[in-house]
């Protein structure tokens, strides 16, 4: 059962952050509330404000310039990022993640910003943003600022934004040449979240990978960044032997937790071998 | 608790509730507009038989707070059809007997309209069938359904538009 | 395939509930509204077995808005009751529990009042003594000696036990060539109806008692609520709405019946209840985990000789009709064999976690999961073909299993070739993929009537009107399995109408005759059999004024076919029926035309008096590494007699395969120490569209003696062969074998790694 709250509906992102100086964590905020509403009803989040931002189409749009990257508006539904040409054309790993999220009528009304604030380790865009080296920015009535986004959790359900904070938009940078993302959860239903989930990007150099970012997914609290598996393939020629290693090492270098979906023991074995399909995967694709 | 007005249209009629702010949108046209036909059937947004649409766009009524809507139009099964005549994807259940227990069926019938209207020549039957998958049947195992939703796409009943 | 002789059956009709379900005019429970109602919320046990020491709701009552407050010691005749009325010791769950709770989610108390919200936040106001107690959620734990007791009475905690036999199995055993043994394990699943339980009681001043409920028998729960309310049968009314969905969950009287009863009764207002989706899942009841212990001995060329089997079931906390389960896993465990010998020990043991009862298959999914993959495991041990194996030691039309059943019809044979011929046309499979095949077989309806029942187990009753519209009134409960459609079907044909001529009542107890209801796959067969003898009754009277006004010569018979009252020897000659009608009526006096039709199946062996055969394949794509499964096509060989609704067939067939598939690897329902561990849909897994496969059905031409038209069950068998098939093709894929239900992902892919790491130790040795 949800309990009462008084419902605010600021105007612009301006008086947003006023009403949320003003209250700091005595209020929340509801966009999309594809996440919220589930939890607010299960009484694991209660408030005495809720702070509808649906309507601040300032942060509605999807901007994209060949030096400056994709921003995206926090407001922004996961259907018009899955429908935008723009991101099609230049960031199709983030269409191919929106189209199995979920469904569409929660893409149709859920936020991108909703979702990276929701902090669920187990999310799906949040893996994929991170291995694409995304950044977030976030606001509040004292001004704005803008940090890795593989920074922005600390923990699970938490996130590294200050009470009068909010996220105001989603900012992906250019990839370098021959590069590559590639993404995959592991699940029974495709658009379920994932049991684990790995995101990998390879950029390469002639033969050999220069530089590799592999994000795990609902592997730890927070997504996990796997250093010593991108360390296995940072300067060498990919080889099958070589994926199967970095597939070993980010099995090690993380925290999945057992549940009745899976075992730990399992999460990491699907780990291993999930990152080891995605680096060839990414590689495959990245030398183009 | 203070209640807010809510000033919305359901299948193009207007209406002006007064409402606590924490009411869903399915509660909205359940229990205040007195609508019916639009079921719910889960606490977690996943089974989708509160499915309508706003503007056009198909939602999870149970999902949404009734005051995103103010101002907008919500469509839900009992505005398909037009002074007695069904729109062609509800004859298409008909034909294909997409339905057994029916309560599923509101929702079906709202997401197979929003789909065909974003998406009148799918290309596959996959596609349909994703664009499906928000919406839980227990007894049809879906098939019927999605042969539906294949043959208005087909242009099947286009005489009846 | 023969041309279709019937003038309505088996050709594509419109459902006659189709135009208000896609219109969203269907009612159901959930939309029940009347004036002045109140809502029920019931507080729930958290423990899995603790005695009531004491309920004090005073500080509820305070809370403005809420009207009364029940609890079983105080409001209710604290009787113990049960679907199994002839066995009173079976008879073991007062729903509102008066001393002591027994699973998780019992109700203890329940509250009535303007509001949800209100009821809801009463409930945290009633405070529960308990003296918890200890615990058991495991039946080979509960069945030891030192184990809680959970009912008392009953040693052991054992519930139930059943034999089923014939034969000297350790004789044909010595005779065998061949013996194989294994253990298997078998998990719940959930009814996931999508509607969730639910009920509006209303209880007025005169002592009358209406309830509307989502039910799958009205009688059922009219006579039930009689027995635990203290009102006679005759003063209750049971009103099924559209029923969002049963599935065998729905038979039984739940805490929405009884709660809102109870509390209607004490405060004279419409009480409503309905359970979100978490109290769907803890507080209802589920299909029957089993623990089966399968011996098979067959000879080298692949001969059945004896099987021998033990089960143990985890009843839960009540017995529910998880009996019949228990009797029926036995039985289908044979199916569809010929043994020399057989024997099934069959243990319903309690434990302290959601009861267990019937659900769509009733226990054979369960025997066939074990059954048939352990055949094909023996075929390749001896180096046969399965298709065949089974062949040799199929049922056929006449076969009498030992003291059991005589199979008046059946198409297994032909299902089997057609489905050898599906697995020859697919060639050879791409990388990953394989096939599996399962046979199977079920009832049409159950001979048995240890609900006590005093009526005909089907009843029905033809009125013809003067325009020539016929009201049919039975007591068989759509529940979206499409029996209206099938029964107005087979009232169209006998009488020789049209389908839109005739309007289907049912579910309402003031209106409809008793009926036992929508479970065991018993209405096609057994209601269909009061309809069509209804619908001839009512033909008979109205050919004698055809007789009397056509004057043709005494030899020539007289039939009505689409509308037209004909000589079946001249066909053209005759009259419209719409206007025999008018003159009938006059020359009864203004009397309506009313046939009666009745059904029993008497002397029909101990379980059905048919059986529907089938066989299924399933083409499975299969990740090893992973586990993960995609099922890419489905094709089942069917014999259903005669099929009645064509579109209800292929509807009901999809509809199996999707609940079965979930049987087989989707849907994981665990429980742990009697707690439901996922109640909502977010973790227990219900399979979407983009998994579901495509299914194709091959329908087997047969007549079934019993059935009306030669019509047999359709849908509830259906269920009973997927999980077998996709264990099957798991095996012929990967070799696992996989001994526990629903199969896991994670499973498969431990199984498959140790497989791998056995292999490359032999290889290094």
């Amino acid at each position: 059962m949800i309990h009462d709250f008084t419902y605010l509906q600021p105007g612009s992102v301006k008086e947003a952050l006023a009403m949320l100086a003003e209250h700091k964590d005595e209020c929340k905020i509801i966009c999309g509330g594809q996440s919220l509403l589930i939890v607010m009803r299960q009484g694991l989040v209660q408030t005495d404000y809720l702070m509808d931002i649906k309507r601040l189409n300032e942060l509605n749009y999807i901007k994209y310039e060949k030096k400056d990257g994709l921003k995206i508006g926090a407001t922004t539904t996961h259907r018009a990022i899955e429908k935008s040409d723009v991101v099609a054309k230049n960031y199709p790993i983030l269409v191919d993640m929106e189209h199995k999220l979920a469904s569409i009528q929660v893409r149709n009304w859920g936020t991108i910003g909703g979702n990276l604030a929701h902090a669920d380790a187990a999310g799906d865009p949040a893996p994929v943003l991170i291995a694409l080296d995304a950044s977030v920015k976030v606001g509040s009535a004292k001004g704005e600022r803008t940090l890795p986004l593989e920074e922005f959790y600390t923990d699970l359900f938490e996130t590294a934004m200050e009470p009068g904070e909010m996220i105001l938009e989603v900012q992906v940078p250019t990839p370098a040449p021959k590069t590559a993302t590639m993404y995959q959860k592991f699940n029974l239903l495709e658009s379920d979240q994932g049991i684990v989930a790995v995101a990998v990007t390879i950029t390469m150099e002639g033969d050999a990978c220069k530089a590799a970012r592999i994000i795990l997914g609902n592997a730890g609290s927070t997504p996990v960044r796997a250093k010593k598996a991108e360390a296995v393939l940072v300067g060498k020629k990919p080889t099958d032997a070589l994926f199967e290693k970095a597939g070993e090492a980010a099995a090690e270098e993380c925290e999945p937790v057992g549940d009745i979906h899976a075992s730990e023991e399992y999460r990491r074995h699907l780990i291993k071998v999930l990152t080891r399909r995605m680096a060839k995967a990414a590689f495959e694709q990245a030398k183009g | 608790m203070e209640k807010k007005l809510l000033r919305f249209s359901v299948n193009e009629v207007p209406y002006e509730i007064y409402i606590n702010p924490k009411t869903l949108l399915v509660e909205a046209i359940r229990d205040h507009v007195g609508l019916t036909g639009t079921k719910r059937g889960c606490e977690t947004v996943s089974c989708g038989v509160c499915t309508v649409m706003v503007n056009g766009m198909a939602v999870k009524g149970c999902s949404i707070l009734a005051m995103q809507v103010d101002g907008m139009n919500v469509t839900t099964v009992e505005g398909l059809e037009k002074n007695g005549k069904l729109d062609p994807i509800q004859t298409a259940f008909l034909d294909e007997g997409a339905f057994q227990c029916g309560f599923c069926t509101s929702g079906m019938l709202m997401m197979a309209k929003a789909f065909l209207n974003e998406t009148p020549k799918p290309k596959d039957e996959m596609e349909i069938r994703r664009g499906m998958e928000g919406n839980l049947c227990r007894c049809t195992g879906y098939n019927s359904i999605i042969r539906s939703i294949a043959a208005v796409a087909s242009g099947k009943y286009r005489e009846d538009k | 395939m023969s041309e279709n002789k019937y003038a309505v059956l088996n050709t594509r009709v419109h459902n006659v509930d189709g135009y208000a379900k896609v219109t969203g005019r269907s009612t159901y429970t959930f939309d029940v509204k009347l004036p002045n109602m109140l809502y029920g919320k019931i507080l729930r046990s958290p423990h899995p077995h603790a005695k009531i020491l004491k309920i004090d709701y005073s500080e509820a009552l305070k809370l403005p808005g809420v009207l009364t407050v029940a609890t079983g010691k105080e409001d209710t005749l604290g009787v113990r009751q049960g679907i199994w009325r002839r066995y009173k010791d079976l008879c073991d769950e007062a729903i509102l529990t008066v001393d002591k709770v027994r699973y998780i989610g019992e109700p203890v108390a329940a509250v009535a009042a303007v509001s949800e919200e209100i009821a809801e936040k009463a409930l945290d106001l009633i405070n529960v003594d308990y003296e918890v107690l200890p615990f058991v959620d495991d039946p080979m734990e509960a069945i030891k000696k030192e184990a809680p007791v959970i009912h008392e009475g009953f040693e052991r905690n054992v519930n139930v036990t059943r034999q089923i036999a014939w034969g000297d199995v350790e004789d044909e055993m010595e005779t065998a060539d061949y013996i194989r043994e294994d253990w298997f394990k078998l998990g719940g699943q959930h009814h996931m109806c999508m509607e969730t339980r639910a009920a509006v009681a209303s209880y007025t001043p005169d002592g009358k008692l209406t309830v509307w409920t989502s039910t799958q028998s009205a009688y059922y729960h009219q006579a039930l609520l009689a027995g635990v309310l203290g009102l006679r049968e005759g003063n209750i009314r049971v009103i099924a709405p559209y029923v969002g969905g049963g599935f065998g969950g729905k038979l039984e009287l739940d805490g929405a019946q009884f709660c809102a009863s109870i509390l209607s009764m004490k405060c004279c207002k419409p009480v409503k209840v309905v359970f979100t989706r978490e109290e769907d899942f803890i507080a209802s009841k589920r299909r029957t985990p089993m623990y089966y212990y399968v011996r098979t001995g067959v000879k080298k060329d692949g001969t059945f000789c004896a099987r021998e089997a033990k089960v143990f079931t985890n009843g839960g906390a009540y017995t529910g009709m998880g009996a019949t389960a228990l009797y029926l896993t036995g039985f289908f465990h044979s199916f569809p064999y010929r043994w020399k010998a057989y024997r099934y020990d069959g243990y319903r043991v309690y434990t302290n976690s959601l009861p267990s009862t019937s659900m769509r298959g009733f226990g054979a999914p369960q025997a066939m999961f074990c059954s048939e993959q352990q055949i094909d495991w023996i075929a390749s041990d001896l180096g046969l073909d399965p298709i065949e194996m089974r062949r040799k030691n199929g049922h056929y039309e006449g076969y009498e299993v030992p003291g059991q059943a005589t199979i008046a019809s059946c198409g297994l044979d032909q299902c089997l070739t057609k489905i050898q011929e599906w697995v020859k046309s697919k060639g050879k499979l791409p990388k990953n993929r394989s096939i599996g095949i399962s046979a199977a077989g079920f009832m049409s309806g159950g001979i048995f009537n240890w609900f006590d029942s005093p009526y005909s187990f089907s009843s029905a009753v033809v009125t013809i009107n003067y325009d020539g519209t016929v009201e049919l009134h039975v007591g068989a409960q759509e529940i979206g399995q499409g029996s209206s459609t099938t029964l107005a079907l087979i009232c169209a044909e006998a009488l020789g109408v049209k389908l839109e001529d005739i309007k289907v009542h049912m579910g309402d107890t003031d209106h409809s005759p008793a009926d036992l209801g929508a479970w065991g796959s018993r209405q096609t067969l057994m209601a269909g059999n009061a309809t069509k003898m209804a619908a001839e009754d009512a033909k008979r009277q109205l050919l004698e004024f055809a007789n009397a006004k056509l004057g043709f010569n005494i030899i020539y018979d007289l039939d009505i076919r689409q509308g037209w009252v004909y000589n079946v020897a001249r066909p053209e000659r005759g009259m419209s029926y719409y206007d025999l009608c008018k003159e009938a009526l006059r020359g009864k006096e203004g009397q309506r035309i009313i046939g009666r039709g009745f059904y029993t199946p008497r002397r029909k062996g101990m379980i059905s008096p048919a059986y529907s055969y089938m066989v299924q394949g399933l083409d499975v794509e299969i990740d090893p590494e992973t586990g993960h499964i995609k099922i890419h096509e489905s094709v089942t060989a069917h014999d259903c007699g005669q099929p009645i609704n064509t579109l209800g067939l292929i509807g009901q067939l999809e509809g199996a395969a999707s609940m079965a598939i979930g049987f087989g690897y989707y849907e994981y329902l665990p429980v742990e120490d009697g707690k439901v561990m996922n109640p909502n849909l977010v973790d227990y897994k219900l399979i979407r569209a983009p998994e579901m496969p495509d299914c194709h059905v091959i329908e087997i031409d047969t007549y079934e003696p019993e059935g009306p038209y030669g019509a047999k069950e359709a849908g509830e068998g259906l269920t009973n062969p997927h999980a077998a098939a996709l264990g099957n093709a798991i095996f012929h894929g990967t070799g696992l074998q996989m001994k526990e239900a629903p199969i896991r992902a994670e499973a498969i892919a431990k199984a498959w790694k140790e497989k791998q790491e056995k292999g490359t130790e032999k290889k290094k040795k």
